[in-house]
């Protein structure tokens, strides 16, 4: 018999990348290349490093071979349960978590696989224990944009922003939504201000999607149908209902004929020792008034923010897996804590000699003789005929280089073929699209368009 | 002192105004003869303490301005300075006399004229006694005020936490500060009873972090640059520092002025006696030694028991009833008195068996004979109350007022005040009955916390989530539509569109659609006369909303949905015709609405004891003989 785990990971990889369809059409998102490994690799690593041995790994069901060959081959050591769920129906993040509901015994510890951070999780891990928390989840600084040039078409890109309210003296996450859900306004409850006095709303803040949620709330979650998402539904509503009281059990009546078994408080009972024990305690998590510790809530979300050096990303636009790609590399010590960084596999068939070192050469590529790269990525089982050259692009797998083609600020995608003679600058590459021989292009998106209507 | 001076202000000394009315009736009637400032705080004139924390505080010279009373304060002040008072020994006091000034702005602007402030100044409200030390502070401001050419003050606030004796209630207040400590929004509560408080977004969008802070008390000290006193001259509706923040925060773009805050914390006291309630507060912490180095002059054989203070030649035949109260100069108290919660100014007389709780006696009062006086009264200066008397929450004053009721006559010398004004609506009261003395501690707190738990959802509902109401909000629109639709015969297509947009507004599910529609039609039905004629109307209602129906019971799950809504009218409309259901149910089904199958699917699931079942068997009953006979046709 084992002991129960404190905490269960579970890795969320069943999205779909929507955000960035030009290159997630013929890819499941968390395959795609960030450096010298795929984007789910970075959490299951960080999750393997912080000490857990196994993780439960959402994954579409028509994708999951394809991961799990890959995800074969990186070497980790963390034990990897695959969870299939159809992708028939549009799932959110919640779905997901509801399907799974009787696999959690423990603590969740739910973490994106888009993740990639030099973040320890010990911090959200130990304000969560400490205050026996319902939810405690990770915020990062934004890192803000560094003026690099995407490719694609030139579009403005507004990020999308989070009003994220912090009690300033408890570290308590008190207020969490979207900014678009507002005009002009933001009206809070006068409660909210009575309690927590002290409020930081921060709205440069980029949610980590790194949650530690109590079991009860898997369960609460099970019972709401209607959250599709945890971010957007769930975490919301669950914030919001640490200003509610539990309904008041009227004396004569049975807590079972209670209409409202589906109520929030049912599931986040306490324990009577629990209560017992804080109560004697002389602790108390704030000052100012002569409310109890926590102010009597069995509700408690928190809020842990990184320092501001610390490095995160959620690479889930377009933008943001361009920067990840060219910062990676220079943060992969920090996000790796010290593993060895092989930026060319053993295995590739080099006979360039105008490789830099900043480049990334995947498994089985092959780079033929007088070719030129800078500052790229090469997908695996790739080959980049004579005469071309690739700068600053992501190139992913069994894409095919034809003969003087010239590369600059691209992301080709699986399998895609660039006849000889092509000069492109700032393109999207769809999946198997094949571009004509001595093509043009600039900032362009090049794509079979029946595939992007997919979406 | 004057070494730190030089840093702060090169050559300039650094000055200080203290507007020392209060332009209000909230000390009424004592105030009509004693002015504010020379209010005794635990027996010290309330301005020595004023004009002590300015002085220690660092500043070298004082506008002391006064529009009434003004000879009273002005000889006062003298005296202070013959006698050698420790303000006096490193303060310059001027007193600025201007009896046409009827507020706070005004002031301001007749010191804008006079042209005597030069570099940043202190502004003090009447009654303000604190411990901060403000030269760092004017540093602070001056510093911004080089980085931000606008900034035109620095309001100073005291951390505090809900509840404290010393926050007035009248006073509450919502600051948000961005991180640089610039005001960007500032919203007096006061006794408002909203349950909500409406940040403008952008305030949120345009900073990274914005503090939102409810753990303040005002001390009414603000440090101000000299372009506070142009724009008070600019903006003559500014008749309050409030109006004046207010204003320069609405028109920040226009006036290109901001507001900057600070924070004090811990042992820097501040705070001011804006109303009977923060007198007492304040008499309370100056008591215990909150402000120190203020005190009063006490000396040890002053203190008594039971937190009781009292001055010089004091006569107390015996004091075992006397609790919490301070006692003036010269004050006899006879036998069998009980004094609570009060406070007694000088020359008073008061004889046995009085009882006084919670109020306030002024100077040279007599009160004679077994009289009560209870719940924050207020006797004004020089009342003689012979008789025996009960006063109850009054104000009482020794002049006859104008137009006095002669009901409002207790004595030769004792007037009941009605303060003029309407005190009817709700806002008013409240503030009137906190600006009394405290009747008892966290009473008020308690009763409005009450009030936020009745109707949580309501209340907590911040965003824009779909609260269980909405449906049934959308129910009744969809019902008004349809009414609206049939009465005035409009267009179908027309009122699809008024569903749908409804839909939206309340984000009602597609299937919640359905069933309120069908049910809201079927409601309809209700409304028609009873009689022979009632079905002839009743299909002639459906056949109007043949379109609507259409439009929503489009697959299985609509027609699923539609039968649950024939099942809640009828259930839930005990006296609906016998045979409505039957109807119903055949018009749906002869017009193709609604398929055998899931009739049929549908009723298998009902309770078979229920009356509905009972009145929906026949038809159920009716279609499978048909479909036996079809089927056996076809054999």
């Amino acid at each position: 018999m084992t002991l129960q785990a404190e905490f269960q990971a579970v890795v969320l990889a069943a999205g779909k990348g929507s955000r960035m369809p030009e290159i997630t059409s013929g890819k499941p998102k968390c395959l795609l290349p960030v450096g010298t490994k795929p984007l789910v690799w970075y959490p299951l690593y960080k999750l393997q490093q912080s000490g857990f041995t196994d993780v439960i790994l959402v994954v579409l069901e028509q994708q999951k071979s394809e991961i799990q060959s890959v995800l074969d081959k990186t070497e980790l050591e963390i034990k990897i349960e695959y969870f299939p769920i159809s992708g028939k129906e549009d799932l959110g993040t919640a779905d997901s978590l509801r399907m799974l509901h009787d696999r959690l015994k423990s603590d969740v510890l739910v973490v994106s696989c888009d993740l990639v951070s030099d973040v320890s999780l010990k911090g959200v891990l130990d304000v969560f224990r400490m205050h026996d928390a319902s939810v405690a989840s990770l915020f990062f600084h934004s890192q803000g944009g560094d003026g690099l040039v995407v490719p694609g078409p030139k579009s403005k890109h507004k990020p999308e922003r989070d009003l994220v309210g912090i009690d300033v003296q408890t570290n308590r996450l008190v207020f969490l939504a979207s900014a678009s859900d507002f005009e002009s306004e933001l009206s809070l409850p006068r409660a909210l201000l009575k309690k927590h006095t002290h409020i930081k709303m921060y709205s440069n803040l980029v949610d980590s999607h790194i949650y530690v949620l109590k079991n009860w709330v898997v369960k609460y979650l099970n019972s709401q149908q209607s959250f599709s998402t945890i971010k957007g539904e769930l975490l919301p509503h669950i914030v919001k209902k640490q200003l509610s009281k539990p309904p008041k059990v009227t004396e004569g009546k049975s807590v079972l004929s209670n209409f409202d078994s589906e109520d929030i408080f049912n599931f986040a009972k306490e324990d009577e020792f629990s209560i017992a024990i804080r109560e004697t305690s002389s602790f108390n998590d704030h000052s100012g008034d002569f409310r109890g510790t926590y102010h009597g809530d069995s509700i408690r979300c928190y809020a842990v923010v990184a320092p501001k050096d610390c490095y995160g990303v959620r690479v889930n636009t377009l933008p943001s897996y361009w920067t990840v790609n060219n910062k990676v590399n220079e943060k992969w010590d920090k996000i790796t804590n010290g593993l060895s960084l092989a930026l060319k596999h053993p295995k590739i068939e080099n006979k360039s000699s105008q490789v830099d070192d900043k480049c990334v050469i995947w498994e089985g590529a092959k780079l033929n003789e007088k070719t030129s790269f800078k500052n790229s990525v090469i997908g695996s089982n790739t080959e980049v005929h004579s005469f071309s050259r690739v700068f600053n692009s992501i190139v992913m797998n069994n894409v095919t280089i034809k003969e003087k083609v010239a590369l600059e600020n691209c992301i080709v995608s699986d399998g895609a073929t660039i006849e000889s003679g092509c000069q492109i600058k700032g393109c999207l590459i769809g999946s198997n699209h094949t571009v004509p021989e001595q093509s043009e292009h600039s900032q362009e998106v090049l794509t079979d368009t029946d595939r992007l209507m997919e979406f | 002192m004057s070494v730190k001076t030089k840093e702060v202000l090169k050559d300039d000394i650094v000055q200080a105004v203290v507007v020392a009315d209060t332009f209000g009736d909230e000390f009424l009637p004592i105030s009509s003869d004693i002015p504010l400032a020379l209010f005794p705080l635990i027996n010290k004139p309330l301005i020595d303490y004023t004009l002590e924390f300015l002085s220690f505080g660092g500043i070298e010279e004082t506008f002391l301005f006064c529009c009434s009373h003004t000879e009273a304060i002005k000889s006062h002040i003298n005296q202070g300075i013959k006698d050698g008072a420790e303000w006096s020994l490193t303060m310059k006091v001027n007193v600025i006399v201007s009896e046409s000034c009827h507020s706070f702005g005004d002031c301001l602007r007749d010191l804008d004229r006079k042209g005597i402030l030069r570099g940043s100044f202190v502004l003090l409200e009447p009654g303000t006694l604190s411990n901060i030390k403000l030269l760092p502070i004017i540093r602070k401001h001056n510093e911004i005020a080089n980085k931000d050419k606008g900034a035109a003050m620095t309001l100073i606030f005291q951390e505090s936490g809900i509840g404290q004796m010393g926050r007035d209630p009248n006073e509450e207040a919502v600051v948000a500060v961005n991180s640089s400590n610039r005001i960007l929004f500032h919203r007096k509560m006061g006794q408002s009873r909203e349950r909500k408080i409406e940040f403008p977004l952008e305030i949120f969008l345009d900073n990274s972090s914005v503090s939102l802070h409810h753990n303040l008390k005002d001390t009414h000290i603000a440090i101000c640059s000299p372009s506070v006193l142009p724009l008070f001259s600019d903006n003559f509706d500014f008749q309050t520092k409030d109006d004046f923040v207010k204003g320069l925060l609405m028109n920040e773009e226009i006036l290109g002025s901001t507001v900057y805050c600070h924070i004090t914390k811990g042992n820097n006291y501040g705070g001011a006696v804006t109303d009977w309630r923060m007198y007492q507060a304040v008499s309370r912490e100056l008591q215990n030694k909150w402000i120190y180095p203020l005190q009063p002059s006490v000396l040890r054989n002053n203190i008594q028991k039971n937190g009781v203070i009292v001055g010089k030649g004091v006569h107390i035949k015996d004091n075992k009833k006397i609790i919490n109260s301070v006692i003036g100069d010269n004050v006899h108290i006879g036998e069998n008195v009980q004094i609570r919660d009060s406070f007694i100014f000088s020359n008073t007389k008061i004889n046995d068996g009085v009882i006084v709780t919670h109020s306030v006696i002024g100077p040279n009062c007599e009160i004679k004979s077994k009289t009560k006086i209870t719940v924050g009264s207020i006797i004004g200066k020089g009342v003689t109350l012979e008789k025996e008397h009960l006063i109850e929450d009054t104000l009482v004053q020794a002049t006859e007022p104008e137009n006095c009721d002669p009901k409002d006559k207790l004595d030769k010398k004792a007037f009941r005040l009605k303060v003029t004004g309407t005190e009817d609506d709700l806002g008013k009261i409240l503030s009137k009955k906190l600006s009394r003395l405290h009747i008892e501690d966290n009473r008020p707190e308690e009763s409005d916390d009450d009030a936020f738990s009745d109707s949580e959802d309501e209340e907590l509902s911040y965003t824009q989530s779909p609260v269980p109401d909405d449906t049934k909000l959308f129910f009744t629109e969809v019902i008004d539509s349809l009414t609206r639709g049939f009465e005035d015969e409009l267009r179908c297509e027309h009122l699809i569109l008024e569903i749908n947009s409804s839909r939206y507004a309340y984000n009602v599910t597609v299937r919640e659609v359905n069933f309120n529609v069908i049910k809201a039609i079927l409601h309809m039905s209700l409304r028609l006369s009873t009689g022979p004629q009632y079905f002839s109307q009743f299909v002639r209602l459906l056949s109007y909303f043949a379109p609507v129906l259409k439009n929503y019971i489009r697959n299985d799950d609509a027609m699923l949905d539609t039968l649950q809504a024939v099942e809640d009218v009828a259930i839930s409309n005990e006296n609906v015709n016998e045979k409505w259901v039957m109807f119903v149910l055949k018009w749906f089904y002869d017009k193709d609405y609604i398929s055998e199958d899931v009739i049929l699917e549908w009723s298998k699931t009902l309770d078979a004891k229920s009356r509905f079942y009972a009145q929906v068997k026949p038809f159920t009953d009716w279609l499978e003989e048909a479909e036996e006979a079809s089927s056996s046709d076809e054999d």
